[in-house]
């Protein structure tokens, strides 16, 4: 029983930093593409845009209700006390993630697109934006009682490493959508996107830079942790694996390969994730709250495991098969009708 | 405004709110997706084109329903960490695992397979396109299921019990089938099938009374009064169980919904009210309509109680619902239009069977296709009042009888929920708005006749499953 109560909690943040990573990774790309609509020159280039996505974007926005779900059963008391400390970022993201929804549909029907073309591509960056300032105060930390209840302030996840998390996450999903774009695209587009590409590699790499090097200044859990051995040396080749990928992706762009890219952009957000889990864990809410005592019942546990953990290959193998039968470049602004 | 200040007050509000438009959506496109799968089932069983158009055009209204739907959708879950965080904590271990089972039971596969239903025509063979198609329904419909078990466990909490302010669960099976589950789910699986119906029906209806596409519409317009024969009736049975396990579990509830004041005791006769002016204040109605006796006859459908009616002054004013007068005429509204759908269905059979409905006559049926173009929006309004004597008559409790609302409220401050209140109440203003209007395009252009139709490779003898996805009470004319 006792080793069930260490090892239930921690197959559950597994999964969950599994639904969270897949979410940032396609839900990531549709946001990215939808901030870089804003930029788009004509209205063609945006209907391609928005078709590159509209088969999928919803499957993707789903991980996130998943996680949700998943969360709210597995550690309800994080999920209370986190969704109460974060209510304006959580909300920013609800309305960016309405108005980017409705757009796709709306636009379609649309004379004039103007209105929806904007609701796409600022609900997009709205989302990203709410999604950063959340994961800056997740990390930041959150003040509780001794029962692990919120009892902080309404603005507590604002400050200026939050906010420079919250525009690296912007620039991670610019970099992912525009290599998806790269993969998805040809001619002027693609070549545009190479352009994005490149510039948001450099950006989100220096936005990695300062929170790499941020982080364990500023936040004395993360300090204790990176510098413990034998963790250290891990975390010292978690920096280095860092610079080779974003090498190996700026010459993939270089050279104009198509594909490649975007695997790239894959790893990296894999390595971060990686990264920021193992400084995380075995907290829930950073320094207060371990995921031993957020958990749920082990018979809930178990039970949700059994449920949504067989469920897991189940939803991967449709989700994949779904890519492939949207496989290719998108030509025209339609896929069907 | 007192309320402007007090943070329960308005998160309820703001949940209210949400959860009604959120409503509005997916209650069409549940039901409307069982359509989507027979339609084309059809189309693969006859290779008649018009129902292939038929597939295409309804699949238009149901993208634009469902991307609202799931635009709506998210503000529920994640508000009940933000506004809801106690009540989050207390009944996390047995209803957060209900809704993560909604996300990858139901949510994700409808969600992932809609993608091939609405832009894959092209590219998968037409019985996979089947296949997803009827993926999306049993997608929607699982969705209908679990939340409806994680509501109905809200109404009667079973399978464990609150240990230090936490709900431990002993038996999860217990805990989803409580008592109000089969027939609540029932309820509301048969309220989206009909609304859609009705929706399907006075769509076509309003083609065939502006002489578009009469023949191509009565398709639909059949089909979708066949389904109604059998569940306009069904659902009023359903609704009369789902009161009698009001009547049973939660008594207050069946009190305000009734505006009974004074206790009923057993083995007497109870008058029902038809209209009344409830007045909380002196706790009687000011003014009422009864007809005699026939409180006993709906309940048990016997003149005489054989359990007491209990009335609302056997219970504290802190320990009973409120807004007695809403949720008293929700419920009349709810039947009134349970039993309006129900007679239209009724003139309508008749008419079809004396071959008014034929596609040289049905374009003179002027009448009753106004009846149902009126009838088209009162599925929603039928859903919504039945949900709003559901949850507001469960107040004061949130978990009836082991968790007051009052104490499941996050401590926010109040101008943080007065201002996302603001926000919801602006924006979806907007997309209702922009609902109607996008919706009323699609329709005013009307079905595309020209759409190429994908080939199918094998022959029909090959296809032997999409006939079972045809209910068995369709008339033979339906087929053609």
């Amino acid at each position: 029983m006792e080793t069930l109560s260490y090892f239930l909690p921690q197959v559950w943040f597994g999964i969950l930093a599994l639904f969270l990573f897949l979410y940032v990774m396609l839900d990531g790309f549709d946001l990215g593409v939808g901030i870089l609509s804003l930029t788009a020159s004509t209205e063609e280039r945006r209907g391609i845009l928005m078709t590159s996505l509209s088969n999928i974007w919803d499957a993707n926005e789903t991980w996130l209700v998943l996680m949700g779900g998943g969360l709210f059963g597995a550690f309800p008391l994080a999920y209370g006390t986190i969704l109460n400390a974060l209510y304006i970022p959580i909300l920013l993201m609800v309305f960016g993630l309405i108005f980017r929804a409705v757009a796709f549909e709306f636009r379609e029907q649309a004379k004039r697109k103007l209105f929806w073309n904007f609701a796409f591509g600022a609900g997009s960056f709205l989302a990203a934006l709410g999604q950063g300032f959340a994961l800056g105060g997740v990390l930041k930390g959150i003040q509780v009682d001794q029962a692990g209840h919120f009892i902080g302030t309404t603005w507590d996840w604002l400050s200026w490493q939050t906010v420079l998390v919250a525009l690296t996450l912007i620039q991670g999903y610019v970099l992912i959508g525009s290599t998806y774009l790269i993969w998805k695209t040809t001619g002027e587009l693609q070549d545009t996107h190479y352009k994005t590409a490149k510039i948001a590699a450099v950006t989100t790499l220096i936005g990695a830079i300062l929170i790499t090097i941020g982080t364990p200044i500023f936040y004395e859990y993360a300090r204790e942790r990176l510098f413990h051995r034998p963790l250290v040396y891990l975390f010292a080749v978690i920096p280095l694996l860092g610079v080779l990928l974003i090498s190996l992706l700026i010459r993939s762009l270089f050279r104009k390969e198509e594909k490649a890219p975007f695997i790239w952009t894959i790893l990296l957000f894999l390595l971060t994730f990686v990264g920021l889990a193992m400084v995380v864990f075995p907290y829930i809410i950073p320094t207060q709250i371990t995921i031993y005592e957020a958990a749920a019942d082990p018979s809930a546990l178990v039970f949700m495991i059994i449920f949504i953990g067989a469920l897991i290959p189940v939803m991967l193998f449709y989700n994949i098969y779904q890519y492939i039968v949207f496989r290719g470049k998108i030509t025209g602004g339609h896929y069907g009708e | 405004m007192e309320f402007l200040s007090n943070t329960v007050a308005l998160s309820r509000m703001q949940f209210a709110l949400t959860a009604i438009f959120h409503m509005l959506w997916p209650v069409l496109t549940t039901g409307m997706a069982i359509y989507l799968a027979i339609v084309e089932g059809i189309w693969l069983k006859t290779r008649n084109p018009d129902y292939y158009y038929h597939a295409r055009f309804w699949s238009k209204l149901y993208i634009l329903n469902f991307g609202i739907g799931v635009a709506t959708g998210i503000p529920m879950e994640f508000q009940f960490g933000t506004n809801w965080a106690p009540l989050s904590e207390a009944i996390g271990n047995f209803f957060g695992s209900i809704i993560g089972f909604e996300a990858s039971w139901a949510f994700m596969l409808e969600a992932a397979f809609l993608g091939i239903m609405v832009f894959g025509w092209e590219r998968v063979h037409p019985i996979i396109h089947f296949i997803s198609t009827i993926l999306v329904a049993v997608g929607a419909n699982l969705s209908t299921f679990w939340i409806l078990a994680a509501n109905s466990w809200l109404q009667t909490p079973a399978g464990g019990e609150m240990v230090n302010g936490k709900f431990i669960v002993h038996d999860y099976f217990q805990g989803i089938f409580n008592p109000f589950m089969v027939v609540s789910v029932s309820h509301m699986f048969l309220g989206t099938l009909e609304t859609s119906l009705f929706v399907i029906g006075g769509i076509s209806a309003w083609y065939i009374y502006n002489n578009r596409h009469s023949a191509f519409f009565a398709k639909a317009f059949k089909i979708a009064l066949a389904a109604a024969i059998a569940v306009a009736p069904l659902q009023i049975y359903v609704g009369h169980l789902s009161g009698e396990q009001v009547y049973h579990y939660q008594p207050s509830k069946l009190a305000a919904m009734e505006a009974q004041w004074h206790t009923t005791p057993a083995g007497q006769p109870a008058d029902w009210s038809l209209i009344a002016l409830p007045n909380e204040q002196a706790e009687q109605n000011d003014w009422e309509i009864t007809i005699p006796n026939a409180l006993g006859y709906i309940l048990e459908f016997k003149p005489k109680l054989s359990e007491p009616v209990l009335g609302l002054k056997e219970w504290q004013p802190a320990d009973r619902p409120h807004l007695v007068a809403l949720i008293y005429y929700s419920f009349r509204i709810m039947i009134a239009i349970g039993f309006f759908l129900a007679g239209l269905m009724l003139v309508s059979t008749i008419q079809w069977l004396r071959g008014k409905l034929s596609p040289e006559n049905i374009s003179q049926q002027r009448l009753l296709m106004l009846g149902w173009i009126f009838a088209a929006p009162l599925g929603y309004i039928a859903v919504e009042s039945g949900w709003i004597v559901r949850c507001v008559g469960r107040q004061p409790w949130t978990v009836y009888g082991l968790i007051r609302t009052a104490d499941a409220a996050s401590n926010l401050p109040a101008s943080n929920v007065l201002t996302t209140l603001t926000g919801f109440a602006t924006v979806y203003s907007l997309l209702f708005v922009a609902v109607l209007y996008f919706g009323s395009r699609i329709i005013r252009r009307g079905p595309r006749l020209d759409l190429p139709i994908p080939g199918l490779k094998d022959q029909p003898a090959v296809e032997t499953t999409p006939g079972e996805f045809i209910p068995d009470e369709r008339p033979v004319e339906a087929q053609q």
